[in-house]
C-alpha cells in the first residue's frame, strides 16, 4: 500500500490537474482526490506515505516508438538495458520497433521481445511486428499470428513500404487484427543518399540533403490510402508541413489516421546541425525551424495526437564517423521528458496538460494498452516528476548502453525522480531524493 | 606576423586580414619557384602526411611539392592498400599517423566535414585538401592568388562561377573568399545543379550565363562529373554545353580581358572548348603553378606560427 501526499496530480484523462492524494493497492490506484479519509486506508495495515509537495505526478508515459536492438544489435542496446532507460525517462509502456536482427516477423521472434520485456521486469515492452516478411516491402507478414503472439501494431520503420499496393493491403488486411500500420514516411528515391533537410544548412555545410516531400508526398499517399481502405493508419515521427497537411486533410474527412511528434523535431532544427557531430543525425531529420514551429502548433491544437521518442541508440564507433557516414538515430528515452520540460514546457510553449495527454493517455489509446491514465482501476504505473530538478546530460549517467544525444552536455531541468510499474517502484533518481 | 591557427579547413572561418596574409606570403613562396635551386631550410625535421580517400593526381603532388621545397619530410598513405582496406575507420587511421608524431596531415576525403571531424580530435595540425561537397579552402586560395596577380586586387572585381554549383567545393570556398575580398561573384547553372538553397552564400543566382558574362572580369568554369547524367541532373553533355560550355563565341560577350580558370582536371568539350581553355586569357596552367606557392605558405604558416623567416 502506497499513499502519495499533496502530489500535483496531471490525469487528462479524467480531467484532473491539482493537488491530489493518490492511494495505490495491490498494485493498482485505488483512490484519488482532494484528501482521502484515512478510515478507508486502513484495512490491512500501514500504508507507506509519501509527501509529493512541489512534485508531479503523471501518469506513466506511453512511448509508442522504440528501438531496443534486441535481437542482434545488443551491442547498442538490449531489452534489459532499454527499460532501465525508459523507467529512468518515465518511461512505464513502450512499443519497441521490429528492425532488429532478425526482423521481427514471426510468432516465435514476437514472443521472445514480449518475454525479454517480462524478464527484465521493468517498463511494459509491447512488440511491434513488421509490416512486411523481412521488412522488404514485398509480402504482408502473418498479422493475425502476428497479433495472437502480442503483436500491438505492425510498422516497417527504419524504412518506408515503397510499393503503394502493399502498404494499401497492409492497411486493409490488417484489419483483422484491430492494430494500427504504423507507417514510416520516407520515399526512398526522394530521399537519394540525403543525410539531412535539403535547405540552406545542407547546402552550407556541403552534406545531401532530402527534401521534405521525401516524407510528406508518402504520408499523402498512405492517408489516402487509409481513407479508401477504411484501415487504420498511424504515421511515425511527422517532421515536414506537408504532412501535416496531408494528416489535417485526413482527419477533415474523419479518416482514421493518427500521428506522432519526436522531441527533437520540436526543439532544434537544421540549423542546429554540426558538421562534425553525427549525433544530431536522424531520420527523419531536423526540420527547418518554419517545420519545427508549425510541428509546435499541430501539436498543442491536436492535429498531431502524441509524442513518441523515437529512441534510436548507436555504438560509440558507429557514431564517431564523419557525418554521411553515420548511422541515423538520437538515443531520447532518458532525456526526452526533461528536454520537452525545458525547451517546450518551461518557457509556456506547450501545456502540462496537453503535455501528459500526448505523452501518456493518446498512445495508451491508440495502441489498446492498459495504461496513460491514473484512473481508479488501473495499473499503478506513475512518474513523479521534479520540475525544479536540474542536471547536465551526462554519458556516464545513461542507464542506456548508448549515448548518442544531440542533448549531451546540455543542462536540463525537470526530470522524473522516481518511477513505479504496477505499484512497484523501479526507479529513484538518487541525487534528487 | 602571427599565425595562431593550427588547422586551415574552411575559408569561412578566415578574416580578408587572413586570407590578405596567406596570399602575401605566398608570393615570396611563388620567387622561390623560380629560383635554380629550389629548396629552403625552413622546415626541415618537420613531418607532412598525406591521407587521400579521393584519387587526386594535381592537389596531392602540389602538396608534397610545396612540402618538399620548404625542407620537411612528406608521407603518403595510399588508401587502396592501407589498413583502411580492412575496415580501419578513418579516426583510427588518422590517430596511427599521430602516434607517429607527424606534424601536418593534409586530408582529402568524400564525406563532407571529415578533416574537422580530425581537427577536432588530434593534436596535430590539419589542411583540408577538399571534403565532400563542403570546402576547398587551398583550390580557392590559389584561384584568388592567381586573379590578385592578374589584377592586382580583387575588390570590385565580378567572378562567374558556372556548373555544378550544388556539388561543387570548389564553388563554394571561391565564393567565400572571393566575396570577403569585396569581389562580386554571380553562381550559374541550370536549376538541377543550382538550387535556390545556394543563396546561403550571399551572392546572386543565376540560370543564364550568357547575360551573367557580359561585364565579367573572371570567368571559372567548373568540372562537370558526367554520372550527374544518369542521375538525371542534366539530360545531356550536348544540350550543357550548348547553355552552360565556355565556347570561343560565348567569351566575345565577356570581352579580351576576362580571365578564364578551371580547377581541373578539365573535360575539354564539355564544359571548357579548347580554345578557350588554351586561348591567352586562360591561367589554368598560372593557377597549378600558384598552387604550390599558396600551398607553400599555409603550410609554412601553419608549422612556424608565422614565427622564422621562410625566404632566407
Amino acid at each position: 500500500m502506497l499513499w502519495l501526499k499533496n502530489a500535483r496530480v496531471v490525469d487528462p484523462a479524467q480531467g484532473i490537474s491539482g493537488i491530489r492524494d493518490v492511494f495505490v493497492r495491490d498494485g493498482r490506484i485505488l483512490m484519488i482526490g482532494r484528501s482521502i479519509p484515512t478510515d478507508r486506508l486502513t484495512d490491512g495495515g500501514e500504508p507507506e506515505t509519501l509527501d509529493c509537495a512541489g512534485k508531479y505526478l503523471f501518469p506513466g508515459l506511453v512511448d509508442a516508438h522504440v528501438h531496443l536492438r534486441e535481437p542482434g544489435q545488443e551491442y547498442k542496446e538490449d531489452i534489459a538495458s532499454g527499460s532501465r532507460a525508459a523507467v529512468r525517462g518515465g518511461v512505464t509502456s513502450l512499443i519497441c520497433m521490429a528492425n532488429t536482427s532478425p526482423v521481427i516477423d514471426s510468432q516465435a521472434l514476437v514472443a521472445f521481445v514480449a518475454r525479454q520485456g517480462r524478464r527484465a521486469g521493468l517498463a511494459h515492452v509491447y512488440p511491434a511486428a513488421a509490416v512486411t516478411k523481412g521488412m522488404a516491402g514485398e509480402e504482408l507478414t502473418e498479422m493475425a499470428e502476428l497479433k495472437a503472439s502480442g503483436a500491438i501494431a505492425f510498422s516497417d520503420d527504419g524504412r518506408g513500404v515503397q510499393n503503394g499496393e502493399i502498404m494499401r493491403l497492409a492497411l486493409e488486411y490488417a484489419k483483422l487484427t484491430g492494430c494500427p500500420v504504423v507507417s514510416h514516411c520516407e520515399d526512398a528515391a526522394l530521399a537519394g543518399k540525403g543525410v539531412m533537410r535539403r535547405g540552406r544548412a545542407s547546402a552550407a555545410l556541403g552534406l545531401a540533403g532530402m527534401p521534405g516531400a521525401a516524407e510528406s508526398a508518402m504520408a499523402a499517399r498512405d492517408v489516402l490510402l487509409a481513407g479508401e481502405t477504411g484501415g487504420k493508419l498511424h504515421l511515425a515521427h511527422v517532421s515536414t508541413r506537408g504532412t501535416l497537411a496531408a494528416l489535417r486533410a485526413g482527419k477533415a474527412a474523419g479518416w482514421d489516421v493518427t500521428a506522432e511528434v519526436n522531441p527533437h523535431h520540436l526543439i532544434l532544427t537544421d540549423e542546429d546541425v554540426p558538421l562534425t557531430n553525427s549525433a544530431f543525425k536522424v531520420n527523419p531529420p531536423l526540420p527547418s525551424a518554419e517545420d519545427r514551429d508549425a510541428l509546435l502548433l499541430a501539436l498543442a491544437d491536436g492535429t498531431i495526437d502524441m509524442l513518441a521518442s523515437d529512441h534510436a541508440p548507436h555504438a560509440w564507433e558507429e557514431k564517431a564517423r564523419p557525418f554521411a557516414e553515420a548511422p541515423f538515430g538520437m538515443t531520447a528515452l532518458e532525456t526526452a521528458l526533461p528536454a520537452i520540460w525545458t525547451y517546450l514546457v518551461q518557457p509556456g510553449k506547450l501545456s502540462v496538460e496537453r503535455l501528459v495527454d500526448a505523452f501518456a493517455r493518446r498512445p495508451a489509446e491508440r495502441f489498446a494498452l492498459e495504461a496513460g491514465t491514473l484512473r481508479p482501476g488501473m495499473p499503478a504505473d506513475m512518474v513523479l516528476f521534479d520540475p525544479e530538478y536540474q542536471e547536465i546530460v551526462t554519458a556516464s549517467d545513461m542507464a542506456s548502453k548508448s549515448v548518442n544525444t544531440p542533448f549531451l552536455g546540455r543542462t536540463l531541468r525537470g526530470y522524473p525522480v522516481k518511477t513505479w510499474v504496477g505499484g512497484h517502484l523501479v526507479f529513484e533518481r538518487p541525487a534528487a531524493v | 606576423m602571427n599565425w595562431p591557427r593550427k588547422d586551415l579547413l574552411d575559408i569561412a572561418a578566415l578574416s580578408a586580414e587572413e586570407i590578405e596574409i596567406i596570399l602575401d606570403t605566398a608570393v615570396s613562396m611563388k620567387e622561390v619557384l623560380t629560383r635554380p635551386v629550389k629548396k629552403l631550410p625552413t622546415l626541415r625535421g618537420k613531418a607532412v602526411a598525406m591521407l587521400f580517400y579521393e584519387t587526386s593526381t594535381r592537389t596531392r603532388s602540389s602538396f608534397e611539392t610545396a612540402a618538399k621545397i620548404l625542407g620537411a619530410d612528406t608521407s603518403s598513405l595510399a588508401v587502396a592498400q592501407s589498413s583502411v582496406s580492412k575496415g580501419e575507420s578513418l579516426l583510427d587511421t588518422a590517430k596511427t599517423l599521430a602516434a607517429m608524431n607527424i606534424d601536418l596531415l593534409v586530408v582529402r576525403h568524400a564525406a563532407s566535414g571529415a578533416p574537422q571531424f580530425l581537427a577536432e580530435r588530434l593534436p596535430l595540425g590539419v589542411i583540408n585538401a577538399g571534403d565532400g561537397q563542403h570546402a576547398h579552402p587551398t583550390q580557392a586560395l590559389l584561384d584568388v592568388y592567381s586573379m590578385r596577380e592578374k589584377w592586382g586586387g580583387v575588390t570590385g572585381r565580378k567572378i562567374v562561377i558556372v556548373g555544378d554549383v550544388l556539388h561543387s567545393r570548389v564553388a563554394r570556398s571561391n565564393a567565400l573568399c572571393l566575396t570577403k575580398l569585396g569581389a562580386e561573384v554571380v553562381l550559374v547553372g541550370p536549376p538541377t545543379l543550382l538550387p535556390p538553397e545556394m543563396d546561403y552564400l550571399g551572392v546572386r543566382l543565376s540560370y543564364d550565363f550568357d547575360r551573367e558574362l557580359a561585364g565579367a572580369d573572371g570567368v571559372m568554369a567548373l568540372r562537370l562529373q558526367l554520372e550527374r547524367q544518369q542521375s538525371g541532373l542534366f539530360p545531356s553533355l550536348r544540350e550543357y554545353n550548348r547553355l552552360y560550355g565556355l565556347t570561343r563565341e560565348r567569351m566575345a560577350r565577356a570581352g579580351k580581358e576576362c580571365l578564364v580558370l578551371h580547377p581541373g582536371p578539365m573535360n575539354r568539350g564539355v564544359e571548357i572548348m579548347s580554345d578557350v581553355a588554351d586561348s591567352p586569357q586562360s591561367v589554368i596552367e598560372t593557377q597549378v603553378t600558384n598552387g604550390v606557392a599558396v600551398r607553400m605558405a599555409l603550410i609554412y604558416l601553419l608549422l612556424s606560427g608565422g614565427a622564422v623567416d621562410a625566404v632566407a
